[in-house]
């Protein structure tokens, strides 16, 4: 299993506008927050720009706090809040944008852009969270043609894209998708013994 | 090898979409067609079209035909580039054009062919007056009302289209449709005369409903004919492709 410290490691290897595939299991969810977001990203003084598709942004808000990691440069696409139909407390303001739906993959990459047109950071990270997600909404097609034109579109700004897959969720399929768009992968695996 | 921007001089839009769309802009003192039905961004995206041009320096010009211009700029997006400066410096100028009937004395409601040739002279008089080289009428197709038959519609888009086109500038008429139309404008007259015709529609896919805008043609240059989805921000106008998803309808 790779801790935190050794996620960030890798992506800081890596040149912005790189595009990494995530792969981890559930249980890592945490030690994988706090490597992208705390460790990599907020260490570079870079904002953060992460679309939710999985659980609501407050819940990830609350995660943060939990973990102790600064939220101030993190910029949310929340695309499952509106759906729940209330039963999440996120909230339109300037650091979180809500899509109606997971499947308005064109508004996902809308609201993306806009987020990173207002970002003053010289640098910037995209997390998709996750991909497995968003094929419960989408099919296969259109969700490769989503990751091709904006894992582009960001490398095209010199953006850094982090594509999380859950390993217990995924297939061959998704997999290879991801791996297309992507220079790099890091597994982020179950716990061994 | 042909050239993709052509020869023609280019007003570029200011909206970064567009004018890749259009390779470089609308060409200078063309006359475009914005259609659509309601809600899909006409007006917005024309207000955008004009703040751009005022910011470089260009006279723009608005004339409101179906809402008064202050209850227009109430209810005008929060952009991060606009400045009311550049109403107060007169680089961009507001007018309704039901201020203008009155005091041209068109009280009926329809124009003669006389009141036409009056019209087109008032507008592009003060177009002229002004060193317009943006102009958008919101919306044509109110005008249209007035008129009545094709034949005062053909003259009176022809006779403006040329004036505007004399001053070398650029004219967007925003045009009115029906959601459930085939047609471009709600005469039919409208889209021949247009030199381009951007449509901006509202495309409902399994339950969702996308912005779309689609360059249907314009003289002067080549364009992408594909269908965009767009969203209307404090940054402006963004565009992202819309997503085919191995569909083949």
């Amino acid at each position: 299993m790779v801790s935190a410290q050794q996620i960030a490691k890798e992506l800081s290897e890596m040149p912005p506008s790189s595009a990494v595939s995530l792969q981890m299991s559930v249980d890592n969810y945490l030690d994988v927050i706090r490597g992208v977001v705390d460790l990599f990203a907020n260490k570079k003084e870079m904002d953060t720009i992460y679309v939710t598709a999985t659980i609501s942004s407050d819940a990830i808000r609350r995660v943060l706090e939990a973990l102790d990691i600064d939220a101030s440069r993190v910029y949310f696409v929340d695309c499952i809040s509106h759906i729940m139909m209330g039963a999440s407390s996120a909230q339109q303001d300037e650091h979180t944008t809500l899509v109606e739906s997971p499947t308005m993959l064109e508004n996902l990459m809308l609201k993306v852009e806009y987020l990173i047109r207002r970002s003053e950071s010289k640098d910037k990270l995209v997390v998709i969270d996750s991909i497995n997600s968003l094929a419960i909404h989408n099919n296969n097609w259109i969700l490769s043609e989503f990751l091709h034109i904006l894992v582009s579109g960001l490398r095209s700004r010199d953006a850094y894209t982090v594509i999380f897959t859950v390993e217990e969720h995924s297939t061959p399929e998704i997999n290879n998708m991801v791996s297309l768009v992507c220079d790099h992968g890091i597994l982020a695996g179950k716990k061994e013994g | 090898m042909a050239q993709k921007t052509g020869d023609r001089d280019r007003c570029a839009t200011g909206l970064e979409g567009l004018d890749t769309i259009l390779y470089g802009g609308i060409p200078r003192s063309n006359t475009v067609l914005l259609t659509g039905s309601c809600g899909t961004g006409k007006t917005s995206l024309a207000l955008e079209f004009l703040i751009h041009g005022a910011i470089k320096g260009e006279n723009s010009l608005f004339v409101s035909v179906t809402e008064n211009s202050d209850k227009l700029l109430q209810n005008l997006i929060p952009y991060d580039f606009f400045d009311r400066s550049l109403i107060k410096s007169g680089k961009l100028v507001f007018v309704d054009l039901p201020i203008m009937y009155e005091r041209l004395g068109m009280t009926k409601p329809e124009l003669s062919m006389e009141e036409i040739d009056l019209l087109v002279a008032a507008i592009s008089g003060l177009a002229k007056e002004l060193g317009t080289k943006r102009l958008v009428v919101d919306s044509i197709t109110s005008v249209c009302y007035k008129l009545k038959t094709s034949e005062k519609i053909r003259d009176f888009i022809l006779r403006l289209s040329k004036a505007l086109s004399d001053l070398n500038c650029t004219s967007i008429l925003v045009g009115e449709v029906a959601a459930d139309s085939t047609s471009y404008s709600s005469f039919g007259v409208e889209e021949a005369i247009a030199d381009g015709i951007i449509l901006m529609a509202n495309m409902e896919r399994r339950g969702d409903l996308l912005r779309t805008l689609q360059v249907i043609k314009m003289r002067g240059t080549m364009h992408s004919r594909a269908k965009y989805v767009l969203d209307l921000t404090p940054v402006g106008v963004l565009l992202v492709p819309l997503l085919k998803g191995g569909s083949t309808g």
